[in-house]
């Protein structure tokens, strides 16, 4: 997967959430997605993510130019949103059987059951999706992403719900991920962590990116565009 | 998958959540009850002009009812942000608005079943000979009322006030199914035949088959605007 952004821009009436932006990102990189409350970073992923229609410009993954009546473009992106897109009357396996089923990659049950499992869901398989906790709903929409493999996946704010095993799951999806040759691009606001995983790191600021760079070590650039909105004490 | 594939999976989970909350069939089924007694105290229907009323009356009843099922039609979306997990997902938009038109048409039918005889009852009707020919044209206006509520249901579903909204979007657009199902059914219910109400069911037919052609080639843009 291979993305290239084109002067992408997004205005909500007369207020510009994005100004236009330009930006290529190859195989295999880990994009860290930061800057403060209402930069533009969800709305970003969310034109990333088919969701919204661009004021302006395109966005092309692997040259092909990414529309709403897309489907198989659609098919390989992925957004984890840590407790939202999970219906609350079905059942945990219920979602998961739902959700692969609807991206052609229906599994058995044992595969289900396995992957449940493995982010430590297992014992909750057939309770309703809504008495899980927001910790717990997210480590599902990590079982979902595990399974269906989307070759860009956008992730927004996901550290917010999970404890420690679960924030040490994600990564290591994520890792796993990038190491495939896939895309991950996460928006979040724990930024050590996020600057630690991450192979380039993106600053968004009042709809503006002011920061573009591959991590380096030490990265004295990053630190200067990020001072702003660093927690006091730094990173 | 394919477009019948996908509206399939779409349609069983709609019908399992809604085994599992029941509430819009429940509103639906009480409300639509309520309406035929109360049609029921307030009209005194003389024999003569009963082929004209009832189906009228009876029409009414399933426009109200109706309207409370479109109106939490995507409810289960809403939730949760569902609806964007569907509008990323490969799915065919086609699916989603046919799986809808689906749901909402087993919900009326379920509610029909039962009103449309208690109907017979409460207005003391003798003509149960007629009542599988008028449920069939109550079936073809119920899925002309689904198609089109299901595209309004869609249009107006980030509407700030999309309950008022959306009746006043639907109300004018049925007009030519509701004319030609009344007709229809007052033809067969004052005949006792089909021959007469022929021209108004082939035009429900044509009405039915063109919308929901339309529906499924604009439910795309409509669900993304």
């Amino acid at each position: 997967m291979h993305l290239i952004v084109n002067q992408l821009a997004k205005a909500y009436g007369f207020l510009w959430a994005l100004r236009p932006l330009d930006l290529e990102i190859v195989p295999g990189e880990f994009i860290a997605l930061l800057g403060p409350n209402g930069a533009g970073k969800t709305t970003l992923l969310k034109l990333l993510a088919g969701l919204t229609m661009p004021t302006a410009g395109t966005i092309e993954l692997d040259g092909k130019t990414l529309a709403g009546n897309s489907a198989t473009l659609r098919g390989q992106i992925g957004l984890l949103a840590p407790a939202d897109h999970l219906y609350d009357q079905l059942t945990v396996l219920e979602n998961l059987r739902f959700f692969a089923a609807l991206y052609g990659k229906a599994q058995p049950k044992n595969s289900l059951a396995a992957a449940l499992e493995e982010v430590g869901l297992a014992a909750r398989a057939d309770a309703f999706a809504g008495t899980l906790s927001a910790g717990m709903k997210c480590r599902l929409s990590i079982a979902k992403w595990r399974l269906l493999d989307p070759a860009l996946l956008l992730l927004d704010e996901p550290y917010g719900v999970l404890d420690g095993n679960g924030v040490d799951l994600l990564e290591e999806f994520l890792r796993q991920q990038c190491a495939k040759g896939h895309i991950v691009i996460m928006a979040s606001h724990h930024v050590s962590r996020a600057v630690a995983l991450c192979s380039r790191a993106l600053v968004l600021h009042q709809g503006r990116l002011s920061f573009n760079q591959a991590k380096q070590s030490p990265w004295p650039s990053f630190e200067l565009a990020y001072g702003d909105f660093l927690p006091r004490g730094g990173l | 998958m394919t477009l019948l594939g996908q509206t399939y999976l779409l349609l069983s989970k709609d019908l399992l959540l809604e085994l599992r909350r029941r509430d819009s069939v429940l509103t639906m089924f009480f409300f639509g009850t309520l309406l035929l007694f109360v049609f029921h105290f307030a009209f005194d229907l003389p024999p003569d002009k009963i082929a004209e009323l009832a189906p009228a009356l009876l029409w009414l009843a399933f426009l109200f009812t109706g309207t409370l099922g479109l109106a939490q039609l995507f409810q289960s979306e809403r939730d949760n942000h569902c609806l964007d997990a569907l509008l990323l997902s490969p799915l065919d938009r086609g699916a989603l608005f046919l799986a809808k038109t689906g749901f909402n048409f087993v919900l009326m039918f379920v509610v029909e079943l039962v009103v449309i005889p208690l109907f017979w009852v409460l207005f003391n009707l003798s003509a149960w000979n007629l009542l599988p020919r008028l449920f069939l044209v109550t079936l073809l206006g119920t899925l002309g009322f689904c198609i089109l509520g299901t595209i309004t249901a869609a249009i107006t579903l980030r509407a700030r006030a999309r309950e008022l909204l959306l009746p006043l979007v639907l109300f004018p657009l049925m007009i030519p199914v509701i004319l030609a199902t009344i007709r229809c059914m007052e033809s067969i219910m004052r005949t006792g035949a089909m021959d007469e109400a022929m021209p108004w069911l082939r035009l429900l037919i044509g009405f039915d088959v063109i919308f929901l052609t339309i529906g499924i080639l604009i439910f795309d843009w409509v669900i993304e605007s």
